[in-house]
């Protein structure tokens, strides 16, 4: 019985590390550009920690996740990445969207992450 | 029991803690204080503590003001309800890093965006003319995650004067999405034509030149916006369409110079007994790559009564970026029915013929290369672009094409971008036409274009 108490304790506690020092399970590049992201699709399993990398191929976009907190600026060609982790924690289809305006086609800056 | 689960966890936790070194500790806590100041700019390195543990003590106390402060600003009056427990993201976000800027939660920082675009223009054996052609203000808002508007006014050439040619206030584009599944969306409202890779993208940084395409002026006449509605989607692997119904054009205003431009109604005393409809899918599944096609047709009568010739407009086009060269290419073909009866219905009104061809054609290419190295902040590209247009491609029976109108130019220029937003351009444009008695003017460009 003690020995189990402690098997569980000490699972508990490495668990408990900070995702963001952990090895992400996948790592997605996802370009920006007036008016797509490529890829538009992105299936991963569920309980993975994915690693976003975003770059932009002209202007500053802006890459949001409805209703997860997530919504960074990915800034313009040339001028670094953005780099967003998260878990994806419930089966399902998340849309991520462009948050910064970008042109005429804008609203049409969608994409979907389907977790399985 | 419970004692010894305590101290056993406790001592697990400490052990953990342990085995972090302190130079790793303390690079992530030099990393929270980064991300703070950019919340807080006023969490500024005179708050950094000489220990660790002041420095996290610190953090945590900020932190936690922060989060009353917001707290008191979000709900300042409600009790919170029993039943507004919020659900756990399903997605959890875990860090950002990288060299991203801050941006607010949701899209209320979009109130307001624009473009403008201020020319200098020189033909041969005339002087340069100065002309702001175009300030556009662009304001977009989000009733909800699956309903967005989108919007674009835009005034040309810096004055408008009640009936004269001299500018032009337009809503060019003011429409509605509903967002219902990725393959199957609604829009509605003044819609930009899906025809050609200007139209819809016609920010001044994102095209080469000062001026757009002859091209995608004469045979496409951009802007070309129309009222209507229709559906877009994502069909995956790359695949993206648009399909509208929109109003019609105006066949009494076409012309031989300009073809079917001149028809544009832009959504003024539009007609949509006759509702046009137009198509186009894209594919964008390998970076850089942009392959397009585009069906435009619809009849055109609703002026000439007793006649309504049909355009049917093709449209095939392709953008690529290899390394630090680009390609654009265009094809483009109009044709018009009824075309020997409009013209003769539009000389009885007007005294003279107008010479409108039954078919229309143009072509562009447009290789560029990024002279900069990728490394520089700022960006140099030299393009050069032939371009090949004939309004009066094909006559009706009985009429004779105007040779000036059969035209063709060579443009070679820079664009310098100090950064992506901003394009100060240089061109010089060879015309030419197949007219021996016409001559065809040469011209200089000088151009400066913003994006925000």
């Amino acid at each position: 019985m003690r020995m189990f108490l402690g098997f569980l304790i000490a699972y508990a506690a490495l668990s408990a590390q900070d995702a963001s020092q952990r090895k992400p399970d996948r790592v997605v590049s996802i370009t920006a550009e007036r008016f797509t992201f490529n890829p538009s699709k992105v299936t991963v399993r569920e309980g993975e920690l994915i690693e976003f990398v975003l770059t932009s191929d002209d202007t500053d976009h802006g890459f949001r996740i409805p209703g997860s907190g997530i919504d960074v600026a990915i800034p313009p060609q040339g001028k670094g990445e953005a780099r967003i982790r998260f878990i994806a924690s419930t089966k399902g289809r998340f849309v991520y969207e462009c948050s910064r305006p970008c042109g005429a086609g804008h609203n049409l800056m969608r994409g979907a992450i389907i977790v399985k | 029991m419970v004692k010894y689960f305590v101290f056993l966890a406790t001592a697990c936790w400490a052990a953990a803690l342990q085995g972090q070194s302190a130079s790793d500790l303390e690079r992530r806590i030099a990393d929270l204080e980064k991300k703070l100041r950019l919340i807080d700019p006023a969490f500024g390195p005179e708050n950094r503590a000489d220990d660790l543990v002041r420095r996290l003590e610190s953090l945590e106390k900020r932190v936690d003001e922060l989060v009353g402060a917001r707290q008191a600003s979000a709900q300042p009056q409600q009790p919170p309800a029993q039943d507004s427990v919020t659900p756990a993201p399903a997605l959890t976000p875990v860090s950002v890093t990288g060299d991203y800027r801050a941006s607010a939660e949701a899209e209320s920082r979009l109130p307001v965006s624009g473009y403008m675009d201020f020319h200098f223009n020189k033909e041969s054996g005339d002087s340069f003319r100065p002309d702001f052609h175009r300030f556009v203000l662009l304001f977009g808002h989000s009733f909800s995650n699956r309903i967005k508007f989108w919007s674009e006014l835009e005034v040309e050439h810096s004055l408008v004067e009640g009936g004269e040619e001299t500018g032009e206030v337009a809503v060019e584009q003011a429409y509605l999405d509903f967002f219902i599944k990725p393959y199957f969306n609604l829009r509605a409202g003044m819609l930009l034509t899906p025809v050609g890779i200007v139209n819809e993208r016609h920010e001044p940084p994102a095209y080469n030149g000062v001026e757009r395409p002859f091209v995608e002026t004469f045979i496409i006449p951009t802007t070309w916006r129309e009222l209507g509605f229709g559906i877009t989607g994502d069909l995956g692997k790359g695949f993206r369409y648009r399909a509208y119904l929109t109003s019609a054009l105006d066949a009494r205003r076409f012309d031989a110079e300009g073809g079917i431009t001149e028809g544009r109604t832009a959504g003024f005393g539009a007609s949509f007994r006759n509702p046009a409809k137009m198509a186009r899918l894209e594919y964008a599944g390998v970076r850089r790559l942009t392959l397009g096609t585009s069906i435009y047709s619809g009849h055109t009568g609703f002026n000439t009564p007793g006649l309504n010739p049909r355009v049917t407009l093709f449209d095939a086009d392709a953008r690529y970026s290899f390394r630090r060269l680009d390609f654009r290419a265009l094809f483009a073909n109009t044709w018009l029915s009824w075309a020997a009866e409009l013209n003769r219905r539009l000389q009885q009104r007007l005294g003279s013929d107008p010479n409108i061809a039954s078919e229309m054609r143009g072509y562009y290419f447009e290789p560029a290369a990024h002279v900069f190295p990728r490394r520089w902040r700022t960006d140099l590209i030299a393009f050069g672009r032939y371009e090949k247009f004939n309004t009066q491609e094909r006559m009706p029976e009985g009429y004779v094409p105007l040779e000036q109108f059969n035209r063709s130019a060579w443009i070679t220029g820079l664009t310098f971008k100090p950064t992506a937003d901003i394009a100060l351009k240089f061109d010089y444009v060879f015309n030419r036409s197949a007219s021996e008695v016409v001559r065809s003017l040469n011209g200089i460009n000088l151009g400066l274009g913003w994006w925000f």
